[in-house]
């Protein structure tokens, strides 16, 4: 309590000067007073009395002054004195002040913007009530989905969970019946998803468990976006009937506005409606879980019990559930782990970058402490303490490091808004970045931490002076001290820059290697689009991608067209599938693979090679015998000395129907350019798929389209084509093959163009650095310089002397840097792809042109000595 | 301020203004004359050295500040102990009174 009753003193002391001062006043006055009553009463005249009174108090100024500071105006006082001259300083040297504040900001705003991107995603609690127990379950891999029956006998079996619940994202929603068809985004959620987050919403109810069974009065939940878009808010929207999939829904709530999960939802859906589509239990996983555990249940706690109930599914259903395990995940971690690791790389990067910034201005203070020498020998001189001298010195560079800070979070209010639209899809949360309260504080923090780092160095040394020697030595002189703590400066500059460089060299190498990678087809020229056909009878679903095939094929600039379910860098069913006349494999070691369903002229439209065999053709019809094109990946990994073609494969364990390999393709990237692995690929054919399975085939079907022109300008072209067929069928997903591509390279792209931002920033500040110090060195030298050139120096050796300086500082920080970079890239090798964390060519690149930049920076200070003329630089003083 | 004299002395006169002050609150003036009557007229407190004292003290929360009238009706403003005022006098008076025996005993030794 003691420090506070002073510390609020010193601020009215400070504040309220003249009120404390008066105070003062008033109180000596009434002494003097007091002591003139009672001279009088001893009998004084009153002159007398009041004299003697006045006389005996003492120095009413400086006992009034020394009151003052007691009182706690002294510290404050100062500080405030200390202010206003650093203020002046600045403002008295704005070239100075406005490169120190510049390199600042550039590198507090780069900061605050990474960092806010850090709160956001991976520090924030995640938008729910008490985050922290939400846990997500996952078979086979965390963060994996489930199969719907065992996730309904694990939902009976589990006592340690509040509630539980499904999320199937990713599922599509015709909306039609008012005004224009649209494709909508769904989500399949259990009865209580929302109350299981804590969330409410805006309008309406949860779920309920009556809405989620089959045969239930189909319900479904809209999203605040999806409210005001199409209802324009309509408050009495509960109640109303919505038209999906040809399907009337009764809308029974409204999702509040900054609700997010995972994927965006125009429509929620209780998935007991259609829980016969996830029967099969040992089909291909198929639903997310979410769950609330009890309060004061560990994830461990919950995993041993989830342990105990998938081994006793597995003795009750060996079948399906061999082998087969769940793992629970915290929610958080399941959003954000993979984005972890590149977050946190670019934070420090971008740290790396206010530590050169920092270099930087201490080396410019350094350069102002010696032409201020003469000016902090007066002040000593005068009866300055040495730490009174450090204290003004601190708040200059405090007070350069806050001014930088306020323009830093401006760049960074513009940088989050630049990066997040540089940004892929890939990143969770990413639009809850903003600058908040605590990126506020962290700037501030970063900001007195810097202003100290760089600011204390030079504060000490310039304090540290024999009073004397400064005095007589003026403006120049001979502070090896300082010299040296300047080389220090340069070097680590170096160093840390060599290290960004590497770091963003070896992401850009792996770029191009990705960009490299044969992904097994043509993406150019190739326009891509989705429909979702709503029909249930398969001849008029045949015939409506028949005749639009048929249409578009007409159209100019259109070289082949093809419709398929499942596209490279994209969604893939990765069905087991089997190979008759061998032996049935063990439950849980079947082989799989990905599975394209495609029209004959995919394969060509595509462009992916024929390797052996046919691909399908017009001829492949219903009535025809059923054929199969396998990946050169499959016939590798499962007919590796036979000949594959001839040989039949099934998708079921009964054996029919069984497809003959008729051809071997080229392998395609399915997931991404740079998966390390290559999945088996086969393709059946489309105009095979029996007419009375047909409609439920057609979810999600591409149409595609070759073109000799710029895909973009026949999507209007194309499109009308659908809508000639079917006014109604929605459209989704237009895109360019080129655009798909640079998508799935978007998150790396991200990593790497802003670690090269960073970099040449980097490389530009050191240069100012290297700049900055052999300039001002050639300037202190002149003298020294100039007499060498008297005795008969050449200018080449001048500027061999000054280079050779300068490069020698540039070279150690050059090999220090290479050593910090073997040892940082290494947290970066699951960044890379086709290069190693210490590739040799990307280090002697990256050296070499670091010397490169180093060089020149040396040589316009070089050049100035050199040309230095003898009888000018003697007398120069 | 860093003169061991000085502190020797501003330790001294904390001790006397709490000792004055401990027989009830009081004005400056007053705690003036209050320590030379309770030292029989042999100690006078420097007037001017009192204030920054005074302040001093009243910082460290051992006395509260009032502005009142004294007994004559002028505005005045007066000084009360407080308890960590009272506890601060008994702490010194105990290290004198300590430093006074072992000074009469150092004396008796010779």
């Amino acid at each position: 309590m003691k420090w506070l009753n002073i510390f609020v003193a010193r601020v009215r002391a400070l504040f309220r000067r003249d009120h404390v001062l008066q105070d003062i006043d008033e109180e000596m006055r009434a002494h003097i007073e007091m002591e003139t009553e009672a001279n009088r009463e001893l009998g004084m005249t009153p002159e007398e009395a009041r004299l003697s009174a006045t006389k005996s108090f003492g120095n009413v100024g400086s006992i009034r002054d020394l009151a003052y500071e007691v009182r706690g105006g002294g510290l404050m006082e100062t500080f405030w004195q200390d202010l206003r001259y650093s203020g002046r300083m600045l403002l008295k040297h704005p070239g100075f002040t406005f490169i120190a504040v510049l390199t600042l900001s550039l590198g507090i705003g780069a900061n605050t913007a990474i960092f806010s991107i850090v709160n956001a995603v991976l520090l924030r609690p995640l938008p729910y009530q008490a985050p922290q127990q939400l846990v997500t379950l996952g078979e086979l891999v965390p963060r994996g989905s489930v199969s719907y029956p065992n996730f309904v006998d694990w939902r009976a079996q589990s006592s340690l969970f509040d509630s539980v619940s499904v999320v199937r994202s990713n599922e599509n929603y015709n909306f039609s019946g008012a005004g224009e068809p649209e494709r909508l985004q769904g989500r399949l959620v259990s009865a209580g998803f929302f109350s299981l987050l804590g969330v409410k919403p805006v309008l309406g109810r949860d779920f309920l468990a009556e809405d989620d069974r089959p045969g239930a009065t189909p319900a479904v939940i809209i999203s605040h976006g999806f409210w005001s878009r199409r209802f324009g808010n309509d408050p009495g929207i509960v109640g109303k009937q919505i038209t999906l999939n040809n399907q009337s829904y009764t809308v029974v709530g409204v999702s509040p506005q900054d609700f997010q999960y995972g994927l965006e939802a125009d429509v929620m859906i209780p998935i007991g409606l259609t829980a016969e589509r996830f029967k099969a239990r040992g089909a291909d996983p198929g639903v997310t879980v979410v769950a609330r555990l009890k309060p004061n249940v560990s994830i461990q706690q919950a995993q041993t019990e989830t342990d105990v109930v998938y081994s006793r599914m597995e003795q009750q259903y060996p079948e399906t559930n061999t082998g087969r395990r769940a793992y629970l995940m915290s929610l958080h971690e399941a959003f954000v782990g993979d984005v972890r690791r590149p977050l946190l790389i670019l934070l420090g990067s971008v740290a790396l970058v206010l530590l050169i910034a920092c270099a930087n201005v201490a080396n410019l203070l350094l350069v102002r402490a010696s032409t201020r020498r003469r000016e902090m020998s007066v002040r000593v001189a005068l009866g300055a303490s040495r730490g009174r001298i450090i204290r003004q010195l601190l708040t200059e560079s405090l007070m350069l490091a806050v001014i930088g800070a306020v323009l830093g979070v401006l760049l960074a209010y513009w940088g989050v808004n630049f990066i997040a639209n540089q940004l892929p899809d890939g990143i969770p949360r990413l639009t809850e970045t903003s600058i908040d309260v605590p990126v506020l504080a962290f700037t501030l923090g970063v900001s007195v931490f810097v202003g100290l780092l760089f600011g204390l160095a030079p504060a000490l040394q310039a304090s540290r002076l024999n009073l004397t020697e400064a005095l007589k030595e003026g403006d120049r002189g001979s502070s090896s001290g300082r010299q040296r703590l300047r080389s220090l400066l340069v070097v680590s500059e170096v160093a840390l820059t060599l290290t960004l460089l590497v770091g963003a060299g070896l992401l850009i190498q792996s770029f191009r290697r990705v960009l490299q990678v044969d992904p097994g087809f043509d993406p150019q020229n190739l326009l891509t689009m989705q429909v979702s056909v709503n029909n249930t009878d398969g001849h008029q679903v045949a015939a409506f991608f028949e005749q639009w095939q048929q249409n578009v094929r007409r159209l100019p600039g259109v070289k082949s067209t093809a419709v398929s379910n499942g596209l490279p860098l994209g969604v893939a069913n990765h069905p087991v599938f089997f190979i008759e006349g061998r032996p049935r494999p063990q439950l849980g070691t079947e082989p799989s693979g990905i599975r394209y369903t495609v029209s004959p002229g995919y394969f060509e439209t595509l462009g992916i090679a024929l390797i052996r065999g046919r691909v399908f053709t017009a001829q492949d019809t219903r009535e025809t015998p059923l054929v199969a094109v396998i990946d050169e990946a499959l016939a590798q990994q499962h007919f590796q000395s036979e000949d594959p073609i001839g040989k039949r494969i099934t998708q079921s364990s009964s054996g029919t129907p069984s497809y003959e390999i008729v051809g071997i393709v080229r392998h395609v990237e399915q997931y991404n350019l740079d998966e390390p692995s290559r999945p088996s690929q086969f393709y059946l054919n489309f105009n095979q798929i029996p007419l009375d399975r047909l409609p439920t085939q057609v979810r999600r079907i591409n149409l595609l389209t070759r073109t000799d022109v710029e895909p973009s300008s026949l999507v209007s072209a194309v499109r009308e084509q659908i809508a000639a067929l079917n006014k109604d069928q929605a459209v989704f997903n237009v895109r360019s093959m080129d655009q798909i591509v640079a998508q799935s390279v978007a998150p790396r792209r991200f990593s790497m163009l802003l670690l090269a931002i960073f970099a040449v920033v980097a490389l530009v500040l050191a240069s100012v650095g290297i700049y900055g110090m052999l300039s001002y060195a050639v300037a202190q030298r002149t003298r020294e310089i100039g007499l060498r050139m008297t005795l008969g120096a050449q200018s080449g050796n001048v500027l061999r002397l000054v280079i050779g300086q300068g490069m020698k500082l540039a070279l150690v920080g050059v090999a220090l840097g290479l050593v910090a970079s073997l040892a940082v890239t290494r947290t970066m090798k699951t960044l890379l792809f086709g290069v190693s964390a210490t590739d040799p060519v990307t280090f002697t690149g990256i050296a070499l042109l670091l010397a490169l930049v180093a060089l020149l920076a040396c040589w316009v200070p070089a050049r100035r000595a050199a040309k230095v003329d003898p009888i000018v630089a003697l007398r120069y003083e | 301020m860093t003169n061991p004299k000085a502190d020797l002395l501003q330790g001294t006169l904390d001790m006397l203004i709490l000792k004055a002050l401990s027989l009830g609150p009081l004005h400056g003036y007053g705690i003036i004359q209050r320590i030379r009557r309770m030292s029989d007229e042999m100690l006078t407190v420097e007037q001017g050295a009192l204030y920054p004292a005074l302040y001093r003290i009243e910082l460290k929360g051992w006395v509260t500040a009032k502005w009142g009238e004294n007994e004559t009706g002028r505005r005045a403003k007066f000084y009360k102990l407080t308890r960590a005022g009272q506890k601060q006098l008994r702490i010194e008076e105990e290290s004198w009174d300590r430093l006074a025996l072992v000074i009469a005993k150092m004396r008796e030794a010779t």
